[in-house]
């Protein structure tokens, strides 16, 4: 049979299917389908077809790449397009046979889309949706749409066309045209092909071998998989154009042995093909012979390496060895030999059948046409996805991945599987490009693309990966297989918490040793991950290895308890939440002052990050963890006294500037250290933010000054309405250190037109007149201008003033906004009004303030890990308002007399270790170094200082106290399956609050704080 | 030669185009720490301490994997190279005991130790047997490594026992040179890299003993070894030698060179050396761990006078005088001497002169005649020149080899490497022989043919090479003669009655002709299994007329080359322990070389040639040989129809023997005399590859032993002998070279420089490689017409099957020497007899089951081991065991033409012990 003959039958089988009068349906069922139980799905199908007695034509077909969607199933009848269904659960598929083939309903609640011509009222069609629109097609152009278990298929949709056109042209000038498209290797290294093609043919010698390279072992990546098991031919075609191209006579494809169906695929492939005169002797009469072999490998991720492929096809154990000689001089059993990989071939028969220059005009300069990837990870849309060169990791991973899942913060992508690097936010907007990602530290590699959240710990990862090319190590050279060990357990060292100062640079020589020293790629690139994630996070390692907390709190040596471990004082949560259940409430509160001297405060309004990675929370919700300290402090009494000593005296004088919690945390342990504390306030009451700053509605003021009182027992002198304008004047004045804990108490000013108005105020300002009682009016309606906690503090504050509108006005959406959810959730439920993706351009006052704003959309993501938010042209609108607060944000005040160095933002720039300026005996923290932040933070910040003055002053730098009991040794409670939500917080009603500032929460009874106490999973038993 | 420039470190140097960068920084003088090269090996690449900084070459490669190019810049010690040298030897070291190569004091406590070192940071210093020659010493003082500063690991690997070594994988740096050794030169693999990532180490499949692993015991992976993980046992303790002796090994006829090295006048260890013409730094088991027989306790120390039955030791004066005494009563026919294939080239001259000129007796022979007097009879016939015609070394470029005959793997296991090689070159092997060899799974192409069958399988070949036209006709036109008559003698050989008679397939055969016919150059190499038949120069003959057929003669890389079983079989019969010839195969029946002898020694000699090894024992029977001195041979145990040769000796008026043990035989002697062993005396051994190569003395004669030259000269002049007043073998060996044509340009000073190869007529005569080169020995290579003759005793219903034998390759001959070798006793410590499972189905015996063999002759029990290495119908055993003395079965019917016995032929029947 001529090739025109065998292709006029294949359109013909093809366009018979297309025109038939039965129902065609489609099943993906590669194995990423087969794992989601498309197979299931496939008996249920024909089960209930046969129900019906309807003749269907049932096709399994390869991945369209939707992974995350799997099981798909698409129905075809006839004059209609085909209807694509998503996670169609094998219960779900006798519903979509009867509704639509029987019924005719095409159930557009369960479609994802449509492909072909004409639509379907209320289903999209499939290629315009985001996750396929960006994409471009060519490797992957029939996985999905054909049998591949049918060559007909492949034939009539162009297939083989590529190598009769090859067949018609010499050899050289396959490679011209190769060389010319652009198409570098797809394995990893990004070698020309064509380039590799020429050495190859030049290299003399009779006989010649090509391999096709389909040992894909990265963890995460499933390219050359998917491609062999959706559309074999468009590889096994590569090779037969890349075999008379360099003259090779006998092919192999090397495939590792855990891919099944991909083997088998290729096994019937190879067997049409002979039939059809593709393979064998005088292929398609052209005078051309090739055979090909299927060699199926143990699943070493070294043999993707060529020459230990290669010794492993010979029979030996697959290692590497040194080149000189290239396999294209003497490669598989000493002949020359070429090497490709599987998404390398696939695109050869396109580029000849469509020409180089169609090829190349995809991609950027240096890398032409499209990339595969396996999107894996903590994408929402996981898949495998074809996109041209070029594109950036922002739109691979937002627009077709559809961002983080869960809308957590995204923190690093891993392209290039284990040997390549993990790029952070910043570099989002890289394009795809071989040596874009080289500069960066990683690499394309194959093409696996792993995404991780803020959940992810990024020296865990690294670790990850790491003990992946270790494992994987051949053994041969000791740069790899001891350098990677070793740098392998500096990694588990410091996830352990058992990390030295110097780990870090020590992992960075062996990193040098390894890539520098190995024999092979794998150890050349092993040390990426390590390199990049230390080059992008080296805080996070820091954090791992100077203070032995994980911020991400995943290593579990550190975490004990999540609570716990999130805590800044480091607060033994589950203690005191065992206490509690047991009805030892004075233990309990004991437990929370070895840590703070706050705990009603805390108990009150901390922001709780303990809360935020409860264990409990992924089985239904987190503790209430700070309303249970509310109750502890409440009930505790004075047991806790009782186990505090104080020093005798050391006569060393120590002034704290600022009275907010940093300030008055460091006054309490240094006077128990007995050093004489003197702590200076500006304002005419002490407490800083705590009273100025926070609501008495959420914190009453009797807390504060019952708290205060306590610490003011133990010695330290508390002198209001005293400004201090330089650290001078205290050592003048007999001072032996001084620690600023100044806070951050000036408003950012907006930035805009009008703002000057006395009708515009900054929302500390604000808060501060509201909280020491001076008198503010606001006006009926109130616009806020910001989304953090003190926008929220000042709306609820506006609304208890008598405001009758209050409106905040946000630039991003609610999942952005930072101040704490249950605040947004308390405003809103008081009547607040949130204006989101809103922005303020400029105030006009005439009469009444007019705001004039602008809308926003989200774009890029930023550094933060949050979408950008930007301006929608010709959205504009106005707002009236009485009153306008600017709440976006505060910075500390420092006077330039202090002599202190500051950051930008006018923080104080410190030691993070010591907290100590750059002025001898002078320290900081708080609001003043970090910028506005919490009050727990400010507790940790004021324990660090007084560690490091007393350190100063001669002292040990001890302040951990003994004050609650040992707790008995228990057995690990039996984990309760049962959902069990936590006991909601008694509130007042809203008729009580309005234009009251009575406290709203009212706090836990004895009975609810035991029974959610009991909701304690008491992880850190389990993790001891 | 095609050379090229490289400059390293601004030295310019000239290598051989295609050598690598790390030749050429040797070549430069310039040392450059390895640990994964080794000169025997394909460049691995793996240690990576042989990097290198090349001008215009990305990042650092490997000097001993690079290929050098001309106007190479090359610079190897650069502050950045060395720094990451440090570290990844900091890394090799993070893995093995270094405190040893990293102790400050070391230079302090060397004069002190003789093998202490440091085992471990934890441990201190312990003893480390490799202490002195542990190559990561050197690398850790080149590169002057003073602390390591990452985390020990010790791997706490359980050391492995093996015999004769240990592996002690804790100390395994991984360079993979056992593993390579193990597979690039010994073709073995029992060994390989196993696990991957760290947990990666050397072993063997599924962690079992090597034994199991298919490994030979060589030791090339031993000394290979650039540490202490692979340790050999004996001298583990000892320290270095005090000095080093390069001589030959005892055992088989391949020649290697050993060197022994010696402390206190004790052989330390064979220490395989790397420039032995033949075996360039290989050796097998018994070469390398088999000489514990030289200071064995049983070594005999002083003579022995058998008085009423009993052994008495006595004086040498006492014992010689006696001898004196004796044996002048027996002079003439009376008299026989059995010279020995284990002595020197120099003391087999001296007991043939003795024999002849002092005794007036040809009956003079030795043990070749159980081997390869088919062979001298049949190539003398033939080429005119009885050796092997080429030279081992040029077997590995052969393209074509038919070894028939030989288990070469086995029996000459070094020669085996290079068929080995041959193969690995691309060589094509044509493997003929009845039982299952290693070598058949190197096997292009195994012909199984029936035992006894040589002769129509050879014919066979050769009549399709005939009639298939593959024939070389000029060669056979213009360098031979009588080709009509043998192609005449052809036609009785048709393909179907051959396959028939054989049981070689028909189109195996074909193929095979083809390949030998097409395929140059193409060699034959046999051994016993073609000479030890009642047709056995019939054999040879058939492998002559098949080289002559296709022209594969006097070319290097063909030829016919026979390989002998013992160290100096070949040197035994070139200085005339034959009794037909004198030395150099001058006939006894040639008048003029009688004269040339009689004037050469100053007596009358006898006139007609003496009675052959079997002859003799007949003539002892029938009483016509009253008196014996034997010399270094065991045919109690070494000779078919052993009872009869044992009876033979008893029948004997006055036996002396010589020997380092109280053999068997010795036993039956009348006066037995110590000899020293090969380790205690100087003289020279002629390899199977005419190679006359030195053998040096390493230690003092032990107790009151002597060497044989000195015995021999002392009983000679005892009787009256003149010429025997030599002080040194050097010498006999000028006596030897005056008298004898091929060794005429051969002397100790000559050989100082290595081995020469005979023919070496003159004093500037650089030996011969290959023979026949310009025309044959006798002129015109000679065809000879043979027919097939069945083996004279074939299995019959009373005795059904068919008993064969050969060499295990762990034990040597009558086991003399290899028996005192505890290790080898390990590998191969009994009697096995190999068995079909049909056959031992029938027979209702299982593995392992004893069994009791009968021949006509005799019967012996051993162990049955079951196994499809013996086809159907045939029983296999060796012949190294005296609790089970196969010889007891065999049959000695003779070659008619050389004497040789049918030790390869025999009917047996076989039963379970009771």
């Amino acid at each position: 049979m001529t090739f025109d003959e065998i292709q006029s039958r294949a359109i013909a089988e093809w366009e018979a299917l297309a025109d038939s009068e039965k129902p065609r349906v489609l099943v993906g069922a590669a194995t990423c389908g087969r794992s989601a139980g498309a197979l299931a799905v496939l008996e249920a199908i024909n089960a209930e077809l046969a129900k019906h007695g309807i003749d269907a034509i049932v096709t399994q077909v390869g991945c369209l790449g939707l992974c995350y969607a799997e099981p798909l199933v698409d129905i075809i009848k006839q004059g209609q397009p085909r209807i694509c269904y998503s996670s169609v659960a094998p219960e779900i598929a006798p519903q979509l046979v009867e509704d639509y083939i029987v019924n005719g309903n095409p159930r557009p609640d369960l479609a994802l889309g449509t492909i072909g011509d004409g639509g379907v009222d209320g289903i999209p069609r499939l290629f315009d949706l985001p996750m396929l629109k960006p994409q471009v097609r060519i490797v992957l152009r029939n996985c999905g749409h054909i049998d591949p278990e049918n060559i007909n298929h492949y034939i009539a949709n162009g297939g083989y066309i590529g190598l009769t056109k090859a067949l018609k042209m010499s050899p050289e000038e396959v490679i011209a045209e190769i060389k010319k498209s652009g198409l570098r290797g797809r394995g990893g290294a990004g070698f020309p092909t064509g380039l590799k093609w020429e050495f190859c043919r030049k290299s003399p010698g009779r006989e010649k071998y090509l391999i096709c390279n389909a040992d894909e072992g990265d963890p995460g990546a499933f390219m050359d998989r998917s491609v062999l098991e959706g559309d074999p031919h468009s590889v096994l075609e590569g090779m037969l154009i890349a075999a008379y191209a360099i003259g090779a006579t006998q092919g192999y494809v090397y495939c590792r042995a855990e891919y099944p169906l991909a083997l088998e695929r290729l096994d019937i492939a190879l067997r049409r093909m002979a039939e059809y005169g593709l393979l064998g002797q005088n292929i398609l009469g052209s005078g051309f012979n090739f055979d090909i072999k299927i060699k199926e490998g143990a699943g070493a991720f070294v043999c993707g390496e060529e020459t230990a492929l290669m010794a492993s096809i010979e029979g030996r154990r697959g290692m590497p060895r040194p080149r000189p000689p290239f396999p294209a001089q003497s490669g598989l059993w000493g002949k020359p030999t070429n090497i490709n990989n599987v998404e390398t071939l696939a695109n050869i028969p396109v580029i000849m059948d469509k020409g180089a220059d169609w090829y190349s005009s995809y991609g950027t300069e240096g890398s032409k046409g499209t990339k595969t990837f396996a999107l894996a990870g903590k994408a929402k849309r996981t898949g495998l996805i074809e996109v041209p060169m070029g594109m950036t990791l922002r739109q691979v991973i937002y627009d077709i991945g559809g961002g983080v899942v869960d809308d957590k913060r995204f923190k690093a992508v891993q392209t290039g599987g284990p040997s390549g690097g993990c790029l952070p936010a910043e570099l989002l907007d890289l394009p795809i490009d071989y040596e874009v990602l080289t500069k960066a530290g990683s690499i394309m590699g194959s093409g696996g693309m792993i995404v991780a959240d803020e959940d992810t710990c990024i020296v865990d990862l690294a670790k990850f990966f790491l003990s992946f090319t270790q494992a994987e190590s051949c053994g041969k050279c000791p740069p790899c297989r001891v350098g990677a060990k070793q740098m392998l357990d500096v990694l588990e060292g410091i996830t352990r918490g058992e990390g030295q100062p110097g780990d870090i640079e020590r992992l960075l020589g062996l990193a040098e040793t390894v890539r520098d020293g190995s024999l092979c790629a794998l150890g050349g690139t092993a040390p990426n991950p390590v390199l990049t994630t230390i080059r992008y996070f080296r805080d996070e390692y820091e954090a791992h290895i100077k203070r032995k907390h994980c911020p991400a709190v995943v290593c579990k040596e550190l975490v004990i308890a999540p609570c716990r471990h999130t805590c800044p004082a480091g607060i033994d949560v589950p203690r005191y939440v065992r206490f509690i259940g047991e009805g030892k409430f004075a233990e309990a509160l004991a437990v929370i002052r070895e840590r703070i001297p706050f705990p009603s405060i805390c108990g009150h309004v901390c922001i709780h990050p303990c809360e935020t990675k409860c264990r409990r929370a992924q089985l239904d919700e987190a503790i209430a963890i700070r309303a249970l300290k509310r109750f502890a402090a409440e009930q505790g009494g004075q047991f806790w006294r009782s186990g505090t000593t104080v020093a005798p005296p050391s006569h060393k004088r120590v002034a704290i500037v600022g009275s907010g919690p940093a300030g008055l945390t460091a006054a309490y342990y240094l006077a128990e250290l007995g050093h004489t504390v003197t702590v200076f306030e500006a304002l005419r009451e002490p407490g800083g933010m705590m009273r100025a700053g926070i609501p008495e509605y959420r914190l009453p003021r009797a807390v504060i000054d019952r708290e205060i009182e306590e610490i003011a027992d133990f010695g330290v002198e508390i002198r209001t309405n005293v400004s201090i304008g330089s650290a001078d004047e205290l050592f003048e004045q007999g001072f032996d250190a001084v620690f600023l804990a100044i806070g951050a108490h000036r408003g950012i000013k907006l930035g805009i037109e009008g703002e000057d108005s006395p009708r515009v105020m900054d929302c500390i300002s604000f808060l501060k007149n509201v909280n020491l009682g001076n008198g503010v009016e606001v006006g009926g309606r109130v616009g806020i201008i910001g989304g953090g906690n003190s926008a929220i503090d000042a709306s609820r504050s506006a609304l208890r003033l008598g405001a009758k509108e209050v409106t905040i006005i946000y630039r991003r959406t609610r999942a952005e906004m930072p101040a704490s959810e249950e605040e947004i959730e308390e405003a809103l439920h008081e009547g607040v009004q949130i204006q989101f993706l809103t922005a303020p351009i400029k105030i006009k006052e005439d009469g009444v303030l007019s705001l004039e704003c602008i809308r926003m959309k989200l774009g890029a993501v930023d550094a933060s890990g949050r979408q950008r938010p930007e301006p929608i042209e010709g959205s504009e609108f106005s707002l009236d308002f009485d009153t306008v607060i600017a709440a976006i944000g505060q910075r500390p005040d420092v006077p330039p007399q202090m002599g202190v160095e500051v950051n930008r933002g006018n923080v104080i720039r410190v030691d993070p270790d010591t907290l100590a300026t750059d002025r001898e005996g002078v320290f900081a923290g708080g609001d003043a170094v970090s910028g506005p932040a919490s009050i727990i933070e400010a507790i940790a910040a004021g324990r660090q200082a007084a560690i490091s003055i007393d350190k100063y002053l001669g002292g040990n730098g001890i302040i951990d106290e003994v004050l609650a009991p040992p707790e008995e040794e228990m057995a690990l409670p039996e984990v309760e399956e049962e959902e069990r939500h936590r006991i909601q917080m008694p509130c007042l009603s809203l008729g009580e609050r309005a234009k009251s500032f009575a406290e709203v929460e009212l706090g836990f009874d004895e009975e609810m704080a035991i029974e959610e106490a009991k909701r304690c999973l008491r992880c850190d038993l389990e993790l001891r | 030669m095609d050379a090229i420039t490289v400059t390293v470190d601004g030295m310019e140097v000239g290598v051989r185009r295609g050598a690598t960068v790390l030749e050429a920084i040797e070549k430069a003088g310039v040392y450059i720490p390895t640990l994964c090269h080794h000169p025997d090996l394909v460049p691995f690449g793996a240690c990576r301490l042989c990097i290198v900084e090349i001008e215009q070459m990305r990042g650092f490669p490997p000097a001993c994997a690079t290929p050098a190019a001309d106007g190479m810049v090359v610079h190897t010690n650069s502050p950045q190279l060395q720094e990451l040298r440090r570290n990844i030897l900091e890394l090799i070291l993070s893995e093995h005991p270094h405190s040893c190569l990293i102790c400050p004091r070391r230079e302090d406590c060397a004069p002190f130790r003789t093998s202490m070192r440091k085992m471990a940071v934890s441990t201190g210093c312990l003893y480390c047997p490799q202490n002195g020659r542990c190559e990561l010493q050197k690398v850790a003082d080149y590169i002057g490594i003073k602390e390591v500063n990452l985390t020990y690991t010790y791997k706490e690997f359980p050391i492995q026992r093996e015999p004769f070594f240990d592996r002690d994988y804790n100390l395994c740096i991984l360079c993979g040179r056992c593993v390579r050794i193990c597979q690039e030169v010994r073709g073995a693999g029992a060994i390989s890299f196993t696990y991957r990532g760290n947990q990666a180490m050397i072993g063997t499949a599924f962690n079992r003993p090597l034994q199991d692993a298919g490994c030979q015991f060589c030791a090339a992976c031993v000394d290979a070894c650039p540490t202490a993980a692979l340790m050999e046992r004996a001298h583990r303790w000892a320290g270095p030698p005090q000095h080093e002796v390069a001589t030959v090994c005892p055992y088989c006829g391949t020649g290697c060179q050993i060197k022994l090295e010696v402390k206190d006048d004790r052989i330390l260890r064979v220490n395989p050396g790397r420039d032995g013409a033949v075996n360039q730094g290989q050796l097998c088991v018994k070469g390398r761990f088999g000489l514990d027989f030289v200071h064995d306790s049983g070594r005999l120390t002083s003579p022995l006078i058998k008085k009423d039955g009993e052994f008495v030791p006595a004086s040498w004066e006492e014992a010689l005088a006696l001898i004196a005494t004796r044996l002048a009563d027996y002079k003439g026919e009376q008299f026989a001497a059995i010279s020995s294939a284990k002595c020197t080239n120099e003391e087999n001259y001296l007991i043939q002169k003795f024999a002849r000129a002092v005794m007036g007796s040809n009956n003079i022979d030795h043990c070749a005649r159980l081997c390869h007097a088919p062979t001298i009879a049949a190539l003398d016939m033939a080429f005119g020149s009885s050796a092997m015609t080429n030279s081992i070394g040029e077997i590995r470029d052969a393209a074509c080899i038919l070894a028939i005959g030989t288990n070469t793997t086995e029996s000459h296991p070094v020669i085996g490497l290079e068929v080995k090689r041959a193969v690995r070159n691309g060589a094509k092997l044509v493997v003929v022989n009845p039982r299952y060899l290693e070598l058949c799974r190197l096997a292009h192409l195994w012909l199984r043919h029936r035992p006894g069958t040589d002769v129509a399988l050879l014919m066979g070949l050769a009549r399709v090479i005939v009639e298939q036209g593959l024939a070389n006709k000029t060669f056979v036109e213009e360098r031979c003669e009588n080709f009509d008559a043998f192609g005449q003698s052809l036609n009785n050989f048709d393909l179907d009655w051959v396959a028939q008679v054989t049981g070689v397939p028909a189109f195996d055969i074909v193929e095979a002709a083809r390949i030998y016919a097409t395929v140059h150059p193409a060699s034959i190499v046999y051994a016993m299994g073609l000479t030890q038949h009642s047709h056995g120069v019939d054999n040879v003959l058939a492998a002559a007329n098949l080289a002559m057929l296709t022209g594969n003669v006097g070319q290097p890389s063909s030829g016919v080359n026979p390989l002998s079983g013992q160290n100096n079989v070949q040197g035994a019969c070139d200085v005339g322990c034959l009794p037909d010839f004198y030395p150099g195969y001058q006939a006894v029946a040639n008048a003029r070389a009688r004269k040339k002898f009689e004037a050469a020694w100053e007596c009358a000699l006898p006139q007609e040639p003496g009675l052959t090894l079997s002859e003799i024992f007949d003539a002892a029977l029938a009483g016509r040989i009253k008196a014996l001195y034997l010399v270094g041979e065991n045919p109690v145990l070494s000779d078919p129809d052993a009872k009869h040769v044992a009876e033979a000796l008893k029948s004997l008026e006055f036996l002396v023997v010589q020997d380092i043990f109280l053999t068997e035989t010795a036993q039956l002697a009348h006066v037995v005399l110590p000899a020293a062993t090969f380790a205690e005396k100087d003289g020279t051994f002629t390899n199977t590859e005419r190679r006359v190569q030195r053998v040096r003395q390493a230690i003092k004669p032990i107790g009151n032993s002597r060497p044989d030259w000195w015995i021999t000269c002392q009983i000679a002049k005892r009787l009256g002998g003149n010429g025997f007043d030599f002080d040194h073998p050097s010498r006999v060996m000028d006596e030897v070279a005056s008298l004898t044509p091929t060794y005429r340009g051969i002397s100790y000073r000559r050989l100082e420089k290595g081995g020469l190869q005979w023919p070496c007529t003159g004093k500037r005569h650089p030996g011969t490689s290959f023979l026949h080169g310009e025309k044959f020995a006798r002129g015109k290579g000679h065809f000879t017409p043979l027919e097939y003759k069945p083996s004279l005793e074939q299995p019959d219903g009373d005795f059904p099957l068919l008993l064969t034998t050969g060499r295990s390759l762990y034990q040597f001959h009558t086991g003399t020497m290899t028996r005192k070798v505890p290790g080898l006793n390990i590998l191969r410590g009994e009697e096995l007899v190999e068995i079909n499972p049909n056959d031992a189905e029938a027979l209702g015996i299982l593995e392992g089951e004893r069994v009791q063999l009968m021949s006509r002759r005799g019967k012996v029990m051993a162990k049955a081991k079951v196994t499809e290495d013996s086809p159907p119908g045939v029983v296999f055993m060796t012949f190294h065991f005296a609790e089970s003395a196969t010889n007891l079965l065999t049959n000695p019917a003779l070659d008619p033409v050389a004497k040789t016995p049918e030790l390869k032929v025999c009917a047996v029947r076989l039963e379970k012990a009771s």
